[in-house]
């Protein structure tokens, strides 16, 4: 365990993990409640054409994927609003147009290699420190963001137009939502993979969901479980030399099935 | 607090609402004064809902205006005046992670200042609002284990909580059991007279509020007003209403 900890990039996996996790899980409650679990999915491959771009043309793939992200959250609240489409039909074809976008870009540039592999399925161990940096950073200013607004995204999510007859401002709050979650995925996909955060994000909130508190309560055991699972997985990883966010993921859906038998009535 | 009947709370001119060319309300004209109990009533599809929701600014009108304490909808801040309880106020998500504090202290939600969390004076309008709705026991209940009429009372505490001038009732009461609703009908009729709170109000059950109503609206796409709500309750006036459900309504008003 010591040993474990005494390696430079282990303490970077471990900071950037537990950010992750608690960025993930603060941002999937609002998500979740918000009855917005696929979007998570989609930015995560929206972030991979970011990431494309970024190792094709050389610029920083992580601040590539938050621009791409966030740019691609804008579109979906943009075509939800304007078009008659189905917002379960929008996110599934951005999602699979993404990924394929991404594939296309990388495979022109011929840069598909391992690293396009490690943004899809997380590669905890190549971390740098400038990324921890990154992470840090921006993880302050999305969570900061999310944190002052939480009562009001709260209200939004029980009962938009309620909530907008109170004279809460819910157009623009909605969009500072899915920009902050286009961030936190955008951070994310180094640690847990584009194919993965999705599950960290939602998965934490529905296991708290099943012990029926409150608010707060709910959104503080999804951040326990949301650390418990970094922790454990990405010690298992590095123990059974197993893929971390894969590993990561695997532990959160153990909490959750455990979750959902311990509160069965 | 003498009516003021220079400012209307709620002054609606010549509100015209169409989909797709089908008119569903034209040409409605109200005013709504302050500590007036209003009910408004009138067949399924009729209007009452999207009148309210124009009222709200939830819908835009076709044509006409809607001004709130002499201001336009657009220009209006103080939304935290009004209190809504929507209709479908009885119905909610059971898994929802609420308690019953938390659904209340959502009235008190649009005026935290930014980096502020609630002050004391929150905490006591939501305490206030609890017990004037007869909820206090319940605060930390899971609203998805609440019964109907419990939740209509949630909802109106959460309403309460942001000190309205005025409380605009959507059919609140669907679902709601006839001893819960007598009790409801009272502390509407309570917060009309005692806290002086205008009260709008559609509902199906004119007969049972007939008395404590000061105004009746009736809307079929266009609206009477009824200043003596007693005598709209004559059958002739009921059938052009509401067509062939006149008899049971006649009726309803007898049993009372």
């Amino acid at each position: 365990m010591i040993e474990m900890l005494s390696y430079d990039f282990m303490q970077r996996a471990f900071l950037s993990g537990i950010i992750i996790a608690i960025l993930a899980s603060v941002s999937g409650t609002f998500v979740v409640l918000r009855r917005y679990s696929m979007i998570s999915e989609t930015l995560a491959h929206s972030a991979l054409v970011g990431v494309a771009v970024g190792l094709v043309a050389g610029f920083n793939p992580l601040w590539m994927a938050v621009v791409v992200a966030i740019l691609s959250a804008w579109l979906i609240e943009y075509l939800r609003s304007e078009f008659a489409l189905y917002s379960d039909a929008v996110l599934a074809i951005l999602l699979s147009g993404s990924l394929a976008l991404a594939v296309i870009i990388v495979s022109l540039g011929g840069a598909f290699n391992n690293s396009l592999f490690s943004y899809l399925f997380g590669s905890i161990l190549s971390v740098s420190t400038q990324d921890v940096i990154t992470i840090a950073i921006f993880g302050t200013i999305a969570l900061v963001s999310l944190l002052v607004f939480s009562r009001q995204l709260y209200f939004i999510a029980y009962d938009e137009e309620v909530a907008k007859t109170s004279g809460i401002k819910v157009k623009l709050l909605n969009f500072l939502l899915v920009s902050v979650v286009a961030i936190i995925i955008a951070l994310s996909i180094r640690v847990v993979g584009s194919l993965l955060i999705g599950a960290l994000m939602v998965i934490p909130t529905v296991a708290a969901l099943q012990f029926r508190v409150g608010f707060f309560k709910t959104g503080l055991i999804s951040l326990f479980f949301a650390l418990i699972s970094v922790i454990f997985g990405i010690t298992l990883s590095y123990f059974f030399s197993l893929p971390s966010g894969a590993t990561i993921v695997l532990c959160v859906l153990f909490i959750f099935i455990v979750s959902l038998i311990y509160n069965k009535k | 607090m003498p009516l003021n009947f220079k400012v209307p709370i709620f002054d609606i001119k010549n509100l015209s609402f169409s989909v797709k060319g089908q008119s569903i309300l034209s040409n409605i004209s109200l005013e709504i004064f302050s500590a007036e109990y209003i009910a408004i009533i009138g067949p399924n599809g009729g209007g009452k809902t999207t009148l309210i929701r124009m009222l709200l600014g939830l819908d835009k009108p076709t044509s006409g205006e809607v001004r709130i304490f002499g201001q336009k909808l657009n220009e209006f801040k103080k939304w935290h005046k009004i209190g809504y309880v929507p209709q479908r106020a009885s119905h909610v998500d059971s898994a929802f992670p609420a308690t019953v504090l938390d659904i209340v202290k959502m009235g008190r939600t649009s005026q935290l200042g930014l980096f502020s969390s609630f002050s004391q004076e929150d905490t006591d309008l939501v305490y206030d609002a609890m017990a004037k709705m007869d909820i206090l026991d319940l605060a930390d209940k899971m609203v998805g284990t609440l019964s109907g009429g419990q939740r209509q009372r949630v909802m109106i505490a959460r309403a309460l909580a942001s000190k309205p001038e005025i409380l605009i009732l959507d059919e609140p009461n669907t679902g709601v059991d006839m001893v819960s609703q007598k009790s409801f009908y009272a502390l509407l009729k309570k917060l009309n007279k005692e806290d002086e709170i205008t009260i709008v109000f559609i509902t199906h059950d004119i007969g049972v509020i007939a008395d404590d109503i000061a105004r009746l609206f009736t809307i079929n796409q266009k609206a009477t007003i009824c200043n003596n709500p007693k005598k709209i309750l004559s059958c002739e006036e009921m059938s052009e209403l509401y067509g062939i459900d006149a008899h049971l309504i006649h009726n309803h008003k007898h049993e009372h």
